[in-house]
């Protein structure tokens, strides 16, 4: 069997992704010994149009990103999508809360805004231009959990990622809920599979995994009630990364 | 069984030179908190905690763990976890809990990676001094517990009181400096057992617990499973922190060669989107109300009936303390069900 080609292509986003892509270290030689890497604009500079999987970062908010992502679609034979801003729209979806994208053009880039490069789009995930199938979450992702999932995919296999909240694996951990130390904790309404590391760590969930696929936000608005909380303080939080995402349109 | 009585210094000192010998897992604070952490000296050791933020479950069946390593096509071997160690404050109710777990595991497919750690353990339980915020063990019939334990220590105020349940207790026993409890002592441990048979019920369950699978037996289809499951996050949070939930999920992983891996398996819970899904994609609890109901159903009728009736809520008021909308609590489920319902 030869081995399938991976490419990896960046749109809007910080690249940090793919940065944990060449701190797998020793891993990433385990990686390019089952597949050919044919095109990382990160790490080399030979490009490809000829690949079996693409790997997609970044989230589209520009027209010609769409056509460049089609095209990538339609060569791949599987697509992936990598990080929250690839997965859900991440923080670039913090834009599309506003209505008038001059204003916010102006506000970013001053006198230069109206600049032909500078022509921008309201921000959409991947699976918003095209279809995905198989998704990387977290800002930034989990090294394991991608490794995990190359490892799925070159079985045959579809991998297992949870639709269960932050909390199953915060509780597991052992730690104490940080909505009990007054923090607007997200874990119960996004998804696991980070392990929990913000909490751990004494910071309340951020959201960067997205919803579960069936968040409760009539529990969530009970639950800012008994704290004393209003939907805003809540929306505060999830406005990161939850910004004009289904189900919830929480701005 | 011999029962002595033993100085808190005298213990301390017994303590430190336990953990110079063997793996010593001790209830410390963490944070303002507690919970069940490797004790590196008696110094951190706190008998007087109210409860802990994990069952001491997770040192027979830990939140993942490897059950074999594998060759595709090829051979297998199991994975096993085979160390001593000392299990050191587990509180009645705890203990209780592990006792049905021990059957539980033994029954249908043995069980060898949990029974192969809960027979390397050597367990020191010891008695509620300060009850927590939501406690309901006197309801439960569980606020003392006699056996399961290797040794029981009871804090009589200047002293404790030590008694040993099984041979490696007793052992255990003869290397604490002590004396042979005298009738005060004992006295003294009596009236501890009598205030915590009472004391330790922040919540009232309005009917005896060995009613309960009767109980459940008309309560299908009554709406407080939907009333309470509007506001369920469906995180599990009741089911991870629960001493009795003991459900687990199994998959495999490869390695880079594709060829070899290892099958883990990590804790499930009832409540999860997903516990119940099987082949095709079907789910058959696809509705929170369904879960919720059978967590309920799961504590009080279903595993009772694996283990001689016992009920499987041992009233630690762990899942009551980490439910965020305030809807696990069993008590309040079960009571609501009672005045709807009536006994008998």
């Amino acid at each position: 069997m030869s081995k399938p080609k991976i490419a990896i292509f960046d749109f809007a986003c910080c690249e940090g992704c793919q940065l944990q892509f060449v701190n797998l270290e020793e891993e990433l030689l385990d990686l390019i010994g089952v597949a050919d890497v044919v095109e990382w604009r990160e790490a080399m500079s030979e490009k490809s149009q000829e690949y079996d999987i693409a790997i997609i970062e970044g989230s589209i908010t520009r027209l010609e990103d769409e056509e460049r992502l089609k095209l990538i679609r339609s060569r791949a034979k599987v697509l992936i999508a990598l990080g929250a801003c690839a997965t859900i729209g991440g923080v670039n979806k913090l834009k599309n809360n506003f209505n008038d994208l001059d204003e916010v053009k102006k506000c970013v880039y001053g006198k230069d805004s109206k600049k032909p490069h500078l022509a921008t789009q309201p921000t959409k995930a991947v699976d918003e231009v095209v279809d995905v199938d198989f998704y990387v979450h977290g800002c930034p992702i989990d090294r394991k959990e991608f490794t995990y999932i190359v490892r799925c995919l070159l079985l045959g296999k579809t991998p297992e990622i949870p639709d269960y909240p932050v909390c199953v694996e915060c509780k597991a951990k052992g730690n104490p809920c940080l909505w009990q130390y007054g923090q607007v904790c997200l874990g119960p309404i996004i998804r696991a599979g980070c392990g929990a590391r913000c909490p751990s760590n004494g910071f309340r969930c951020f959201g960067c995994r997205g919803y579960t696929s069936n968040p409760n936000v009539d529990a969530a608005k009970e639950v800012i009630d008994k704290f004393g909380l209003t939907v805003d303080h809540l929306k505060t939080k999830m406005v990161l990364f939850g910004s004009r995402q289904e189900p919830t349109i929480y701005g | 069984m011999s029962v002595k009585k033993i100085a808190k210094d005298d213990f301390a000192v017994f303590v430190d030179a336990l953990i110079a010998k063997t793996s010593v897992i001790g209830v410390q604070a963490k944070g303002d908190r507690f919970d069940f952490a490797p004790l590196e000296s008696a110094k951190n050791l706190r008998l007087d905690y109210d409860v802990t933020l994990q069952p001491p479950k997770k040192y027979f069946l830990p939140p993942t763990e490897v059950l074999m390593t594998f060759e595709i096509g090829g051979a297998y071997r199991s994975a096993y976890e085979d160390e001593p160690f000392v299990l050191l404050g587990v509180h009645p109710y705890d203990m209780v809990a592990i006792n049905q777990m021990d059957e539980l595991f033994q029954q249908d497919n043995y069980d060898a990676h949990y029974m192969k750690r809960r027979n390397n353990a050597t367990i020191i339980a010891c008695d509620v001094v300060k009850p927590s915020e939501n406690v309901f063990a006197s309801s439960m019939g569980t606020a003392v517990v006699r056996g399961g334990y290797d040794v029981l220590l009871t804090d009589i105020g200047n002293a404790y009181v030590a008694e040993s349940g099984t041979p490696k207790g007793e052992k255990l026993l003869a290397g604490m400096k002590g004396v042979t409890a005298d009738d005060a002592a004992l006295k003294s441990r009596e009236s501890v057992w009598a205030k915590n048979k009472k004391g330790l019920n922040r919540h009232e369950l309005k009917c005896d617990p060995a009613y309960l699978p009767r109980l459940l037996d008309k309560a299908y289809d009554h709406p407080v499973w939907e009333e309470r499951a509007r506001t369920c996050f469906a995180c599990g949070s009741c089911n991870q922190v629960c001493p009795t939930c003991y459900c687990f999920n199994v998959q495999d992983d490869v390695n880079w060669d594709l060829q070899t891996g290892k099958r883990e398996r990590a804790w499930d819970g009832c409540l999860l989107n997903g516990f119940t899904k099987v082949a095709g994609e079907h789910e058959f609890r696809n509705q929170r109300s369904d879960r919720f109901r059978h967590r309920l159903y799961r504590k009080a009728k279903y595993v009772p009936s694996k283990i001689g009736g016992q009920i499987a809520c041992v009233g630690c008021g762990r899942c009551v303390a980490a439910c965020l909308p305030d809807i696990a609590n069993p008590v309040s489920v079960y009571n609501r069900l009672i005045d709807d319902q009536g006994i008998g």
